[in-house]
């Protein structure tokens, strides 16, 4: 099998217009961070209640799907899928750049952003956030490696190695990035081990569907073309995922239902009608798994790419919403401090969070980055293979 | 090896040395103590301490904030007592422009981010 | 844990002319405490017994007011309701059995095996070794970790810039803070501010290890309790009478 990758034109007013677009929303960002560094987190909507918001939703969120969009390249190197082998390089890319992003969101979100050095260099080996740097800036290396390895004819023979290497190394970035909030013993809302799997899970359902819109624009755009072989694949993997990540949500909630300690936290979920239930419902249930799922199994739409974009759009968007009622949600709810007592005054009730445009802005410039890092790379080095039509990517096929 | 390190040491001094032995403002009490000669006493090495001083800042804020061991020796409290100034019987923040540290700091292009947090003007009812 | 303290101990040497910088410095500090160079150690704990029956509504709001005067905060001006620091507050329960209300301070509670500890990246948040847990501002970055981690609610952050600290209570804009157990008085051999504001037995502060001490004595007589015991923290605040 002969894939030939090249470099996309990028010559074209549609991707001058894409990457100045794109810039005008990370400096956007870089305005906001300056405008929340010099004045202080009193512009943004966070409290000492509500310590994480919008940054770290997006921040989390991103990270998770940077590990994620390695999916593709794992499987052809990992499982040998001959199938997927022409898409690898561009799953390294779309994942390194996923993960820029989201770090870049998780940094400048830092009450003092000017010591990162010192976050660098001042390790508590206890803590599992260390660990986490450690994780990231160690993903960052062996992807890189991968691609590299991926893209030198002689290094490939060991682009398998490698590649298996990624594959564990990003599993246990996630468990690491669901273990944050898995190991906080005072907060029941997070406290469950199962946070980790759930993480890895949604964590390939979000890298899927970035993929996945990337690679139909960067075809559709490049005017190259794309069979339906890989994206019939590709839409079936989808939906095993997004299911996969639905399932969790089940069993994680109706675990925490039967534990009758954290009984009325699951009901400001799923009853009380807080901006809480909505969000989860509409969003993350409805919005971002249901429809999803019918847009990729119903048999009317089922080979239109449009709609299998619409479903990843919808991903997108319903695991920003799940990353918000985890991370806000879980934290809106009062700590039990007193066990069998009501407090009075000085403490409790759910807090209100209202994200201020800085904060927003901020989060979304971490999403602008991933994407115009992904659009100048592919245009500058051989990412993308010339042709993905049903012949190439998969000569047995049979029409 | 050994020229560059002499070279370097050498290009590390006189960039101490170059803005001369006169600092513009030296604070009101620590200009007192000069007079009456005693500065010695405190700072037996000008050169040391221009040179050291945020190693022994660096040094006994570890062994005060994590170890309680409370001295006034390198502490950054007697810093500023002594080498803050007066205007109009009210104390000037120590790093305002041209006040003790920030001239140097100043000039040597480094951040001074001391009073981030710690109070910049000598104790209240002083 | 500990930091390295061994780069060059410039204090072992010049611990005699401390003596003669203390005479000379005297007449602008004129503190007359003693130098302390000693390292804390592990034989003390420091540890405060709260009797919430002994405590009347405006004891607990003395010792809130007495924490803002000795450490400085509170006088915040931009920052609204929750982003307002708050190191030790007011809390009134009621128990939802039998309708009985309590009303106590609760402040950081000195953990010995504090969950801000554990998750702070940079080891910014450390417990010294007599039992005091502080937050090393030096090394905070601002994540916010801890906040997250401790069960008290405990730690606020600094949401604006400050000026005007107090001389011996550092803070700043983009760094976590929390109830010191005002280790600067304690070190002087004084107690923590909020202990002084009550002239009642309400609050008893005290080295826990110490069988004379009035803390350790009171604690063998009567029945106290932790906040959270189940978490297994063993804190150094204790109440007793809810
Ligand atoms: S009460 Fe909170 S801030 Fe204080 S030591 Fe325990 S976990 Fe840390
Ligand atoms: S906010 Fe500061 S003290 Fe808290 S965990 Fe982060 S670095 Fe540590």
């Amino acid at each position: 099998m002969n894939i030939r990758y090249q470099q996309i034109e990028g010559r074209s007013l549609g991707f001058y217009a894409l990457v100045a677009g794109l810039g005008v929303l990370i400096l956007t960002a870089l305005g906001s961070v300056y405008f929340m560094e010099h004045h202080g987190h009193y512009v943004t909507g966070m409290n000492n209640r509500i310590v994480w918001g919008i940054p770290h939703v997006f921040a989390l969120f991103l990270i998770i799907a940077a590990s994620g969009a390695l999916n593709v390249a794992s499987i052809a190197s990992v499982f040998q899928n001959k199938l997927y082998k022409p898409l690898s390089r561009l799953s390294g890319l779309v994942s390194l750049a996923l993960l820029a992003g989201g770090l870049m969101v998780l940094v400048l979100d830092l009450g003092r952003p000017d010591r990162l050095i010192v976050a660098m260099t001042e390790y508590n080996f206890k803590s599992i956030f260390a660990w986490n740097i450690i994780l990231y800036n160690g993903f960052f290396v062996i992807v890189a490696v991968y691609l590299w390895m991926m893209f030198e004819r002689r290094m490939n023979k060991f682009s398998r190695k490698i590649g298996i290497a990624a594959f564990i190394w990003r599993l246990v970035l996630t468990t690491g990035t669901g273990s944050i909030f898995g190991l906080l013993v005072a907060r029941h809302t997070y406290d469950a081990m199962i946070m980790a799997p759930k993480f890895i899970v949604m964590s390939f359902s979000f890298g899927l569907a970035f993929f996945i819109l990337i690679l139909i624009a960067s075809y559709k755009w490049g005017d190259r073309p794309l069979g339906d072989v890989i994206l019939n694949r590709l839409r079936n993997l989808l939906g095993v995922f997004v299911a996969a990540v639905l399932y969790f949500v089940i069993v994680f909630h109706i675990g925490n239902i039967y534990l009758a300690e954290n009984n009325n936290v699951e009901m400001i979920l799923f009853a009380n009608g807080s901006i809480y239930t909505n969000l989860f419902w509409y969003g993350q249930i409805i919005l971002g798994s249901i429809v999803p799922l019918v847009l990729i199994y119903h048999p009317a739409v089922k080979g239109n790419r449009s709609v299998l974009g619409l479903a990843s759009i919808l991903v997108i968007i319903g695991g920003i919403v799940q990353m918000y009622v985890l991370i806000v949600g879980g934290q809106a709810y009062p700590l039990e401090m007193f066990p069998g007592k009501d407090i009075l005054e000085g403490y409790g009730g759910i807090v209100a969070y209202t994200p201020s445009f800085p904060e927003i802005a901020l989060g979304v410039g971490g999403l602008a980055l991933a994407l115009v890092v992904v659009t100048l790379l592919v245009k500058f080095l051989p990412f993308l293979p010339e042709s993905l039509a049903d012949k190439v990517a998969d000569p047995h096929h049979k029409i | 090896m050994r020229h560059l390190l002499i070279i370097f040491l050498a290009l590390a001094f006189t960039s101490v040395f170059a803005h001369a032995d006169k600092h513009v403002n030296l604070g009101d009490r620590a200009t007192e103590l000069k007079d009456e000669g005693k500065s010695r006493d405190i700072h037996p090495s000008l050169a040391e301490i221009r040179k050291m001083h945020p190693e022994f800042l660096l040094h006994k804020r570890d062994k005060t904030l994590r170890q309680g061991v409370r001295t006034q020796r390198d502490s950054l409290k007697e810093c500023v007592n002594c080498h803050s100034s007066t205007k109009n019987d009210e104390y000037v923040p120590i790093n305002a422009p041209d006040q003790f540290c920030s001239t140097c700091h100043q000039k040597v292009g480094t951040s001074l981010d001391c009073f981030s947090c710690h109070r910049t003007t000598p104790k209240e009812g002083l | 844990m500990n930091k390295e303290l061994n780069r060059r101990d410039f204090l072992k040497n010049t611990t005699a002319v401390t003596a003669g910088v203390a005479t000379i410095a005297s007449g602008i500090t004129l503190t007359t405490f003693a130098a302390n160079d000693n390292p804390v150690t592990n034989e003390k704990r420091w540890g405060m017994l709260v009797d919430t029956n002994k405590l009347t509504e405006s004891n607990i709001n003395d010792m809130v007011n007495a924490c803002q005067e000795e450490n400085g905060w509170g006088s915040e001006i931009h920052s609204t309701g929750h982003q307002k620091p708050s190191w030790i507050k007011k809390i009134k329960v009621k128990d939802k059995v039998t309708g009985k209300i309590d009303m106590l301070p609760m402040m950081c509670q000195h953990c010995e095996h504090p969950p801000c500890v554990d998750v702070c990246p940079t080891n910014a948040s450390m417990k010294r070794e007599d039992g005091i847990v502080l937050v090393d501002k030096h090394l905070c970055i601002g994540c916010r970790y801890c906040m997250m981690a401790c069960p008290y609610d405990a730690r606020s952050f600094v949401h604006e810039d400050l000026s005007n600290q107090k001389e011996h209570m550092p803070r700043g804009k983009g760094t976590v803070e929390s109830c010191t157990m005002c280790v600067h008085r304690v070190d002087k051999g004084e107690m923590p501010a909020c202990a002084e504001a009550v002239s009642s037995n309400g609050v008893i502060f005290g080295d826990l290890y110490d069988a004379n001490s009035k803390i350790n004595q009171t604690l063998k007589k009567i029945q106290s309790t932790q906040i959270r015991t189940d978490l297994n923290l063993n804190t150094g605040v204790r109440y007793s009478g809810i």
